[in-house]
């Protein structure tokens, strides 16, 4: 972690609201230590490096923007604090929670009842987004629970070239147990049959006697969706133990990383945004821009937080000035905003919905070289 | 022939880290619950010398292991020294509160992402197909023997060794220990020294064979129970109950629930506690002391 990121942190902690009585506020509640730390720091520090550029460029509507940042450490409690302070002392317009899904009931009673927009980023996407959406609640998150799932069982249907057997993986997190037993539900259906379903502690020293299940089982294919350490390594014991299926999993940040670390071509990734490879204009921007600032986390980790900047500027210009929360709301539920190829499609909110109206997926795999396209963009409609 | 591999790799990771908490258990009474951060600081040590000496790892890995022996005689000399007269529970919780500082410090150090040191080192980890068709990785045979040796290595230490014999004195009676002319900080110093290596070394090799994350804290805590089944100040009780708790948690993934490896460490110990409060080979009185 940079200094400059703990020292604006500190200050945080201490700032008046008049400090900020000249800017937009913008304040974050994130897992920023603690176990999940590795998928939402990277979102946070990439979100921080892409508003600094704007500051830099004049800011918003002639406005700075303040990004105050307070660490949950994933724990409920201390979100609720966070939430509070920011909304109270530091009179945030806009609150964003990049944290495990446990913190966000307590965050979004405390953004309800200061009539403050929350946008979810880097975290999944709760429910109440997706149409018909709650008042007051957002995601730029890539992924979206049962859009993922059928998105891969159908890539694994087109691409089996023998009949499916399937196993499953999951970290025992009800929202990844969720995730893969809809899948599971869903695989007879496309003709598969599942053969195992491994829902692992998390964390686990060693995941050999899981993936030892899912091979004596006869799986060809296996899908996981959990984070990312469950889904790499129970991949990895798989292959140590001789398994020679097919394996696919979400593209969380780390994925480009870590494709290139295995140079396995029978792993595959799923996602929603695009990969470094593709070497789009944007990615180098984004990749320039975290070498300038002395960034701790590599580029390809940082889609998330630049995407949630790119939409956090354009629903801050949508509210004009002075900025009230219900202005930054009533922009936000009429957005639409281009990502420049860093996903399939624009971020588009409406009144009805807060998530997005297609879901576009690519996949990904390893091909020898670099990571490749192994299918490119197909959508979900939203409704 | 994989489940008996399963088990024997599962039981020597949780052997490795529960005997750093014997060892300072036995010869101090002070239970350390940083053991586990200090496990993973000794991971993280090895990833810095590894990407110091990328193409030198004997001198990477050497380091590491030195420097992990450094980290816990200071722990002692710099902390756990000033707690010396205190009650236990104050050392217990000065430990609790070093390893939150541990923890934050290493992310803020490292960060939280996901690194290999094995990577850094250059080394490959592929498996090894063994006589009746299991596999292991070469990191995880690499931990099953060098859990072997730590032990064998620890019970000549304690029982021929002159500092090993010094240990045992000052755990049984440290007042004693004290006018026959033991130097006590220096035992507890070397108590903390060699716990903290064993702990990293754990730390190093689980990091070697996949991976680490700030989330490996937990997996030394998972460790506990092996000490506290086989007994707090028994070492080889600390085997017993690592192979005892690798058994019940590789077994129940396998033949009951994956979901239950988690909770199975702990119905074991709580059985346990209530039948043999003392753990397996445990001292009786030490328990009622406490």
């Amino acid at each position: 972690m940079r200094p400059s990121f703990v020292i604006a942190a500190a200050l945080a902690a201490f700032a008046s609201p008049a400090l900020a009585q000249d800017a937009y506020v913008v304040g974050i509640t994130a897992a920023l230590t603690g176990p999940p730390a590795s998928t939402y720091a990277p979102a946070i520090e990439a979100l921080r490096i892409y508003l600094d550029r704007v500051n830099a460029a004049g800011g918003v509507n002639g406005k700075k923007i303040t990004l105050v940042i307070q660490d949950d450490s994933a724990e409920p409690s201390k979100a609720a604090a966070n939430a509070k302070k920011l909304l109270t002392q530091d009179n945030a317009v806009l609150m964003i929670n990049a944290s495990l899904s446990s913190t966000y009931a307590p965050v979004v009673n405390e953004a309800k009842n200061a009539g403050v927009p929350l946008l979810f980023a880097a975290s999944v996407c709760p429910k109440d987004v997706y149409p018909p959406a709650a008042e007051g609640q957002f995601c730029t998150t890539a992924f979206a629970s049962t859009f993922d799932s059928r998105a891969a069982l159908s890539f694994i249907k087109e691409t089996a070239k023998e009949p499916v057997k399937i196993g499953f993986s999951a970290m025992a997190i009800p929202l990844s147990r969720g995730e893969i037993d809809f899948a599971e539900s869903q695989a007879p259906a496309l003709g598969m049959t599942a053969v195992d379903k491994e829902i692992i502690p998390p964390p686990t020293a060693d995941y050999t006697p899981f993936a030892t299940k899912i091979k004596d089982a006869g799986a060809n294919w296996v899908f996981s969706w959990a984070p990312w350490v469950t889904q790499v390594r129970t991949f990895e014991a798989l292959r140590r133990l001789g398994w020679t299926g097919d394996y696919l999993t979400w593209a969380h940040l780390e994925a480009e990383g870590e494709l290139k670390r295995i140079k396995d071509d029978r792993l595959f990734v799923i996602g929603a945004n695009s990969l470094f490879d593709d070497n789009l204009p944007i990615q180098k921007d984004i990749a320039d821009a975290a070498k300038a600032a002395g960034a701790k986390y590599p580029p390809e980790q940082m889609t998330e937080g630049w995407v949630a900047g790119m939409v956090i500027e354009a629903a801050l210009k949508g509210a004009g000035w002075p900025a009230t929360s219900a202005k930054v709301q009533a922009s936000m539920v009429n957005l639409k905003v281009d990502l420049k190829g860093l996903r399939g499609g624009p971020i588009e909110w409406t009144k009805e919905n807060h998530f997005r109206t297609k879901q576009y997926y690519r996949v990904y795999r390893w091909d020898g070289a670099k990571t490749a396209v192994m299918k490119d963009w197909f959508a979900y409609d939203v409704k | 022939m994989q489940l008996a591999v399963n088990i024997i790799v599962l039981s020597a990771i949780y052997a490795l880290i529960a005997c750093g908490y014997v060892l300072i258990y036995r010869v101090s009474r002070v239970l350390n619950l940083a053991h586990g951060e200090l496990m993973m600081l000794g991971a993280y040590l090895l990833l810095a010398t590894a990407s110091s000496f990328g193409g030198h790892p004997v001198i990477a890995i050497g380091a590491a292991i030195g420097l992990s022996l450094l980290v816990g005689v200071m722990v002692y000399l710099f902390l756990m020294r000033k707690m010396t007269g205190e009650m236990v529970l104050a050392a217990v919780l000065t430990t609790v509160a070093l390893g939150i500082l541990l923890r934050g410090l290493m992310v803020l150090i490292w960060s939280a992402q996901q690194q290999y040191p094995g990577q850094a080192l250059g080394a490959a980890n592929p498996a090894l197909v063994l006589p009746g068709g299991g596999r292991i990785s070469t990191f995880a045979a690499l931990l099953v023997v060098t859990t072997v040796l730590v032990y064998a290595g620890l019970f000549v230490f304690l029982r021929f060794g002159r500092w090993g014999v010094r240990m045992r004195a000052a755990g049984q009676n440290p007042l004693l220990a004290a006018q026959r002319g033991i130097n006590l900080h220096a035992v507890y110093a070397l108590a903390w020294g060699l716990s903290t290596l064993t702990g990293s070394l754990a730390g190093m090799l689980i990091a070697l064979d996949s991976g680490l994350t700030n989330t490996m804290v937990v997996i030394g805590l998972k460790a506990f129970p092996a000490a506290l089944v086989g007994g707090l100040d028994s070492l080889a009780g600390a085997l017993i109950g690592a192979l005892i708790i690798g058994a019940a948690e590789v077994l129940s993934i396998q033949y009951i629930d994956p979901l239950l490896s988690d909770v199975v460490p702990f119905l074991v110990l709580i059985v346990m506690l209530v039948l043999r409060p003392w753990g397996l080979l445990g001292t009786r009185e030490e328990l009622d002391r406490v």
